[in-house]
């Protein structure tokens, strides 16, 4: 064999691995955590699919890597509130549920959010859930705060916190008394919208992401905040930092994150494998264990968390589940939410 | 032959970095330009040609308020900058007279550049935070009592962080401006009986104009344009216009609002640098 030939057998060697690779490698764009090595790879070795994880710091990533092209990613778990948006802008195809294993043992009151369906067909497969906790450090407080006013305590002054997302304007809502955030008229946004300027003085920093908020608890910048309930509390424990979470009296935002399939993938089968896996006592557990958050399986949750771990992530407390506002789809509504809060920002 | 490779090599050598400006800054500025006619319609935004996304960015007062805060920021960055850049480019090219010592210094201010930005804007969090650097010292010598919180995550850090990280284009020009005077101009100015201080103010000075103003129109362009400084070291009132363009491509999903910003930006910025042009070369040419 000449070089020539040796090289350009070298590389049909190479293309056609590649392609034949091609269909059992699934590429996710998700949180992270969701597609954890300590599970992930029980899962590749099981199922000979390999799994590429890019991840998202927000759900506001979701629609502008999707639209910038299609054909890299095969699946997406974007948030309740971001679902619909997925389904309305063509991105995601939908679920065939029958084979889906554990579909029927999802919680009913997942299976009947609308975000995640259209005309009767289901475009999400719920996957872990949790709460908007507010969360403060232990030492800063003698009597333990109860509620959301205690964000706007002129005595805590630079030292309060709030999530850099749309979100602010529901818990603002709420402390003006309008429980209806999802479906709040203009008059309702202005009125958060003031009371959010009210309170921006005393913010030292509105916190973007996960590994933030960490940073500002460590560094002793702030005592008092709203957050992704189990996830920044697990991190600030691990760190040392004793920090509390708690609902406050008016009520806390629920949310779900959902595997969704996006549309046209090659991949479908290994997609369909890794979905099982995911509602499955693995990915169940394996999510569970990474990132604290409570899971949408609640048979698989039994079978493989400790009755401490099932109790603590709320697993079997229907009440607790009923008493979140769960994300909501805000349709055409989302741009005045969205352009109140930047006006905050803005000011 | 010879000819036909001869133009070949001519065609190759124009065309392809007429290619790379064309494929690369002509296209998706017209792209830009495009979308900012578009109009938003939930889920995104459809093509359309009309000016409401720029009607909106000064009716409403949120991005009129977010484009002063920008302007001021980049203002004393500049300023900042010019203050601290001078004095040291004045003295390592007029007063050190160890040549060791002026290359040394020299890149003493260009060496941060190699540093990445992320990581130089990082450091100023652990310098100016509450159990920062700089409270653990200013208890130390016992000035404050207390840890104070003024340092980080306001708009001061922000003007301090930019101005770290962007002083050397504002030396370099300077330095160059001023090795090019020639020496016997002051010494001629001062053999007409006019003193240092004169000298300095109707002799260097206007002569290195042209380096100032380089360096302001360096300084203020990349400090106008920052998007990390706002995320790391800003605090709730740090917003400045690449923030807001990153949430309307973002979070807002409306790519038109913020195609328009990102235009009337490009509009900003590019009058600065053919105002600076312009003063340039009337500084080239020696009418001052």
């Amino acid at each position: 064999m000449t070089p020539t030939k040796l090289i350009t057998a070298g590389v049909l060697l190479a293309l056609s691995t590649s392609t034949a690779l091609a269909g059992n490698t699934i590429n996710v764009l998700t949180w992270e955590g969701y597609s954890d090595p300590s599970f992930i790879s029980t899962f590749e070795e099981q199922s000979g699919c390999k799994v590429n994880a890019t991840y998202v710091g927000s759900n506001d990533d979701f629609a502008p890597k999707l639209m910038a092209g299609g054909g890299v990613y095969d699946l997406i778990t974007p948030s309740i509130d971001t679902t619909k948006l997925m389904i309305d802008l063509d991105f995601v195809e939908p679920l065939d549920t029958a084979k889906i294993d554990n579909w029927d043992k999802i919680y009913p009151k997942f299976l009947g959010l609308d975000g995640i369906q259209k005309d009767g067909a289901y475009y999400g497969m719920p996957y872990v859930w949790g709460a908007i906790a507010f969360m403060y450090l232990d030492s800063a407080f003698s009597t333990p705060p109860t509620s959301i006013a205690d964000l706007w305590n002129p005595d805590l002054k630079g030292k309060i916190s709030l999530w850099d997302d749309k979100s602010s304007i529901y818990v603002a809502a709420r402390k003006n008394g309008d429980m209806n955030i999802y479906d709040l008229s203009d008059e309702q946004i202005a009125k958060a919208q003031a009371a959010l300027l009210e309170q921006k003085p005393l913010v030292r920093k509105y916190w973007a992401t996960a590994g933030e908020l960490v940073d500002l608890y460590k560094a002793g910048e702030v005592v008092i905040s709203n957050t992704w309930a189990g996830y920044q509390s697990g991190l600030l424990a691990a760190e040392g930092v004793k920090v509390t979470e708690f609902i406050p009296t008016e009520g806390a935002e629920g949310w779900m994150d959902s595997w969704m399939v996006v549309k046209g993938t090659p991949n479908k089968e290994c997609a369909y494998k890794f979905l099982n896996m995911q509602l499955s006592e693995l990915g169940q557990c394996g999510v569970a264990n990474i990132n604290g958050y409570s899971v949408t399986n609640p048979a698989a949750a039994k079978a493989c968390m400790s009755p401490e771990q099932y109790a603590a992530l709320h697993q079997e407390d229907p009440a607790y589940l009923d008493s979140l506002m769960v994300w909501q789809p805000l349709g055409d509504r989302f741009e005045a939410y969205t352009n109140a809060w930047n006006a905050v920002k803005a000011q | 032959m010879t000819l036909i490779r001869r133009n070949l090599a001519g065609a190759l050598i124009l065309g392809i970095p007429f290619l790379w400006i064309a494929l690369f800054m002509l296209l998706p500025y017209g792209i830009i330009v495009t979308y900012s006619f578009w109009i938003k319609t939930y889920p995104t935004f459809k093509p359309a040609f009309q000016f409401g996304n720029y009607l909106t960015l000064f009716t409403d007062p949120q991005y009129l308020q977010v484009m002063l805060r920008t302007l001021k920021i980049a203002l004393l960055v500049s300023l900042c900058s010019f203050l601290l850049a001078y004095p040291f480019a004045f003295y390592l090219v007029f007063r050190c007279k160890s040549a060791a010592l002026r290359t040394w210094l020299y890149m003493a201010v260009i060496a941060p550049l190699w540093v990445s930005y992320l990581l130089r804007a990082y450091v100023w969090k652990t310098i100016l935070g509450t159990e920062g650097i700089l409270n653990s010292f200013l208890m130390s010598v016992g000035i404050i009592d207390q840890p104070s919180d003024i340092f980080l995550y306001n708009q001061f850090a922000m003007v301090v962080t930019l101005t770290y990280i962007f002083i050397p284009f504002m030396v370099m020009p300077i330095y160059t401006a001023l090795e090019k005077i020639p020496l016997n101009l002051t010494e001629a100015s001062a053999d007409l009986g006019m003193g240092p201080w004169r000298s300095f103010w109707h002799v260097t000075l206007p002569l290195s104009l042209p380096g100032v103003a380089a360096g302001f129109t360096l300084t203020f362009c990349l400090s106008f344009g920052d998007f990390v400084a706002p995320f790391l070291v800003g605090g709730p009132d740090g917003n400045l216009m690449a923030n807001v363009i990153a949430t309307q491509f973002g979070a807002a999903l409306n790519w038109p609002l913020g195609s328009a910003l990102a235009i009337v930006m490009l509009v900003v910025v590019l009058s600065i640098v053919s105002m600076s042009d312009r003063l340039e070369r009337k500084g080239a040419a020696g009418g001052f």
